[in-house]
């Protein structure tokens, strides 16, 4: 295993390495994106930019109030209108009343009562958008306000106010290992701390649409940008009240996505679809960017207590953790589904870090409150709870006037590593090398130094420091049916059709997968031409999150394309007469590789295949090594295989301001096989940026309920002045289970960005910040507060 | 009620009857059918929507398309050649893995295309600046920032 790992700096471009085995002709090479032509020329048409003529217009009249009952809704003074044509209230819903990715609990039309600002009371067509608008104003609706409940540890206690029927706790999930007062006993210092996380905004640039068209035949077609077509298909069939295979959803390219529009897509399509059922024309549906903020999911906030304990010589004895995990209004991702999927109990997993620890006790309480809900966000709970290990990692590094580094070193995972839920790390762990590789290139031990005393922080107006911190992220979501199919054809001419549902949303997921099935069958990337994603065509392939798809999903492409190619060299093999076994095919030729001058292009095999009758078509399904997990106890295999990495960053430190600047980070990952370097280098970097905004700027403002900052004049996220220097390093140790070798690159470099930065600010000077995001106000105050 | 403007778009003249109230950017999209500036925060903050007035670069979903009347707009339309060959800049972006979503691409584009057009060879500080009012959530804005500086040779 470790001759073949390779060390890679992305920025340098020393990526032409020879490979262990084989050459490749497409994997590993800096293919450039095959979208690229498309969207830099403004041509490639995303969902807002189709033709608008024949779509009545859509709208959601949403709640102003938190938590009310709904009394009665008079819609008779919208409906006389001019240009109205429908007004809908609960009970137009043909089928279930309720949309959800997980548990449909979200009303299509809240009928009885509403749970947050921004709750859908009505939806309205009418044949111009102007009169839509005019008609939200012209409906009645008369409230009944109810007291609300606006954190997750009120809204646990005895008496709060019941955002659903079977009260706010939604999921318990907790970890069991050890014992952790014996832990504790063991252990010679002992850090205990309270961190909490905000409300975090997605921000993708391209604002949700769905187009939903009815047919004569009874079956319906909803566009739009989704993250997940088959999850949205799943809410529209049971809402109209008709079986899924009369619901077709085509993805439009997503303008951005980051867990969002897994959500947003079922919200959208499924209100532009009922209405398009009712009034039997097509409907379009936009929401604008402050409706986008106020009503769809978010990063979920989290208090989150922890207690870590460790020897003098920094072995870690025991950890112990409290999750006060606040989903808001609707269900969404936030619980299980079986064994480990689910933002909620991935948080849970996740929060004990990348550490060996013996005595393990964690409870995640996920809790119901009448806020905005959370959903998937890039990291899925992960950010959240790897702020926490790493911020106290750091507080107990300094508790043990140790290097946080060392700190760190001694006790995370390696080959072999027994994690919190008893999982065996038996294979592509390379964390440890990715902490050295940027350590060596950060130069870390140069710069390090013990945080400063109040004297030398007001000594100087600018003080630097540096800070690091590590993350693992899996592979899949951890759920039974984590499975995805993939279907290859070959035409006579060579050239190949891919159809797969996994969506390409800016990551270049299309670029990757084409060139896992142009190497694997052995043509060029431009051969390949991969089908927009459509439910009616494509095998269901589970959603597009959870970093799953280059892995999951390049290992059906190989299934499928191996099962066509071995036509195309059934073929070959009668045309050379060399058994097809000796056959290799690689760069549109198919040749004898005990004798390279016999060969045939891959074309004339291809044509010869059709003719003869041979199969021209491949599938394959592929579904990870089954999870398992165990909620009360927290033990089991919930992932396959995970992704590691070691951040570092130096920031500058106003000490009259608190403004904080990021100079530089450096970032080492071990992702298994980068298939694409140039698009993994954009997704370190794209995540780093974000894991910024998060440390340092990005909160949903909340008041009695209602968003503060609805659009980007307020809600700040990081424009290229914010930029900082980065690094981006990858290590290769390849995953036994991975499209060859490759694990997900996605959401790591989101993960650890902001306690490395948060860490950096506390060795600059030497004030913490445990409750995020660290603007200058807050990094003020909390120097002034060390002044006394 | 109606007025009527004229301007030059793309090297084109229109003419147009446009509502007093009609943004650039509406009249761009629904009434040109030019759908390559998009659309992202509706109030000029994002720079989705850049489009450049006489060379510099403008937010179009706030403009009223009043304005532009005898004046020269240029759009992602317009700056490929009649052989559908790329400007340099695009080149460059597509290279450089500048471009993940698309969203921002051809505000971004424009925005970098302004810039160079009056300092050829900007500093990373005069890049950074020129294109500070278009976010980006994809990509962390290196890899454009790197493409801008490949488009200006240096």
């Amino acid at each position: 295993m470790k001759g073949e790992k390779r060390k890679v700096i992305l920025k340098e471009k020393k990526v032409e390495i020879p490979l262990a085995k084989e050459e490749l002709e497409v994997v590993g090479k800096q293919v450039i994106r095959k979208d690229g032509y498309e969207k830099v020329t403004g041509r490639l048409k995303f969902g807002a930019d189709f033709d608008k003529a024949g779509f009545l217009h859509g709208k959601v009249l949403r709640s102003p109030h938190a938590h009310a009952l709904i009394k009665k809704v008079d819609v008779e003074k919208a409906k006389a209108l001019p240009g109205v044509v429908a007004i809908l209230t609960a009970e137009d819903v043909p089928g279930r009343n309720g949309f959800g990715a997980i548990i449909p609990d979200q009303p299509v039309i809240c009928g009885e009562k509403v749970r947050f600002i921004g709750d859908g009371v009505a939806l309205v067509a009418a044949e111009s958008e102007e009169a839509a608008i005019e008609a939200l104003k012209l409906i009645d609706v008369e409230y009944e306000p109810l007291s609300a409940v606006f954190s997750p540890v009120e809204a646990m206690k005895p008496g709060a106010p019941k955002v659903h029927e079977n009260g706010n706790l939604l999921t318990t999930v907790r970890i069991r290992k050890g014992d952790t007062e014996k832990g504790f006993q063991e252990a010679e210092v002992i850090v205990e701390q309270t961190y909490s996380l905000p409300f975090v905004e997605h921000a993708y640039m391209e604002p949700d649409v769905a187009m939903a068209i009815p047919h004569e035949d009874g079956t319906i077609t909803v566009k739009g940008p989704m993250q997940a077509p088959f999850t949205v298909r799943r809410n529209i069939a049971p809402v109209l009240h008709i079986p899924i295979s009369k619901v077709q959803c085509v993805q439009t390219h997503l303008g951005g996505g980051f867990g969002g529009k897994e959500d947003s897509s079922i919200d959208i399509g499924v209100r532009a679809a009922l209405l398009a059922w009712k009034t039997k024309r097509p409907v379009r549906m936009e929401y604008e960017r402050e409706e986008v903020t106020l009503s769809t999911a978010k990063r979920h906030p989290m208090i989150i207590q922890c207690k870590v304990g460790a020897k003098r010589d920094g072995t870690l004895t025991a950890l112990e953790g409290t999750i006060y995990n606040e989903q808001g209004a609707y269900a969404s991702l936030g619980p299980i589904i079986p064994p480990a999927g689910g933002t909620h109990a991935h948080a849970v997993i996740m929060l004990p870090g990348p550490y060996v620890i013996p005595h393990v006790k964690v409870d995640g309480y996920l809790v119901y409150t009448n806020h905005p809900y959370g959903g998937a966000m890039r990291g899925f709970g992960a950010p959240q709870v790897n702020f926490v290990h790493e911020s106290i990692i750091d507080e107990l590094a300094e508790a043990l006037q140790m290097n946080p580094y060392d700190l760190r070193m001694k006790n995370c995972f390696e080959l072999g590593s027994v994690t919190a839920t008893g999982q065996v790390l038996d294979q592509s762990i390379a964390l440890k090398e990715t902490m050295r590789s940027a350590a060596d290139q950060f130069e870390w031990f140069k710069r390090w130094r013990p945080p400063p005393s109040k004297e030398e922080v007001e000594k100087v107006e600018k003080r630097r420091g540096v800070g690091m911190a590590i993350g693992w992220y899996r592979t899949s979501i951890g759920t039974f049916s984590d499975g995805c199919g993939a279907n290859v054809y070959v035409h006579e001419d060579g050239s190949v059709i891919l159809h797969t549902g996994i969506t390409e949303m800016g990551q270049g997921s299309h670029t990757v997968l084409a060139q896992i099935a142009a190497e694997e069958l052995g043509v060029r990337i431009e051969d390949v031409r991969i089908v927009v994603p459509d439910t009616d065509i494509v095998p269901e392939a589970g959603p597009t999150v959870g970093s799953r798809s280059t892995t999951l999903m390049g290992n059906a492409i190989i299934m499928a394309s191996q099962a066509v190619k071995a036509s195309i060299l059934e073929a070959a093999s009668e045309i050379l007469g060399v058994p097809a076994e000796r056959l290799v095919a690689r760069n549109r030729l198919i040749f004898d590789r005990d004798d390279q001058t016999r060969g045939v292009e891959f074309k004339e095999a291809a044509r010869r295949a059709l003719a003869t009758g041979k199969r021209m078509m491949g599938q394959g399904w592929w579904a990870p090594p089954r999870p398992s997990f165990d909620v009360e106890t927290g033990q089991g295999y919930p992932y396959f295989v995970y992704t590691y990495n070691t951040q570092m960053a130096e920031v500058e430190v106003d000490t009259k301001t608190g403004h904080v600047e990021v100079i530089k980070v450096v970032a080492c990952f071990d992702i298994g096989r980068a298939i694409n370097p140039i698009l993994v280098e954009g997704q370190i970097e794209g995540g780093i940026m974000m894991g910024l905004g998060y440390a340092m700027m990005e909160e949903v403002l909340l008041k009695e309920g209602k968003v503060q900052n609805l659009n980007f004049q307020d809600y700040m996220i990081p424009t290229a002045m914010d930029a900082p220097e980065i690094v981006p390093m990858i290590l290769e140790d390849p995953n036994r289970y991975g499209p060859f070798g490759a694990k997900g690159i996605g959401e790591m470099p989101n993960i650890p960005t902001a306690p490395a930065i948060i860490n950096a600010v506390a060795n600059a000077v030497g004030v913490r910040i445990r409750d995020l995001p660290a603007h200058s106000e807050k990094v003020f105050h909390a120097m002034r507060g060390r002044r006394g | 009620m109606k007025k009527s403007i004229s301007f030059v778009l793309n090297g084109e003249p229109v003419r147009a009857e446009i509502e007093p109230h009609l943004t650039l950017l509406h009249l761009l999209r629904d009434e040109l059918e030019l759908t390559g500036t998009k659309e992202g925060c509706g109030m000029g903050e994002c720079g989705a929507c850049t489009v450049l007035l006489d060379g510099r670069p403008v937010n179009s979903c706030i403009l009223p398309a009043m304005e532009v009347d005898g004046k020269n707009v240029t759009t992602i339309e317009g700056l490929i050649d009649a052989q559908g060959n790329l400007h340099p800049i695009q080149k460059a972006f597509i290279e450089h893995g500048a471009i993940q979503c698309g969203f921002c691409t051809p505000g971004m584009v424009l925005s970098a295309k302004a810039l160079l057009d009056e300092n050829p060879k900007p500093t990373e500080e005069e890049i950074r600046n020129a294109i500070a009012g278009n976010l980006c959530r994809c990509t962390g804005y290196l890899q454009i920032v790197q493409a801008i500086k490949a488009a200006s040779n240096q």
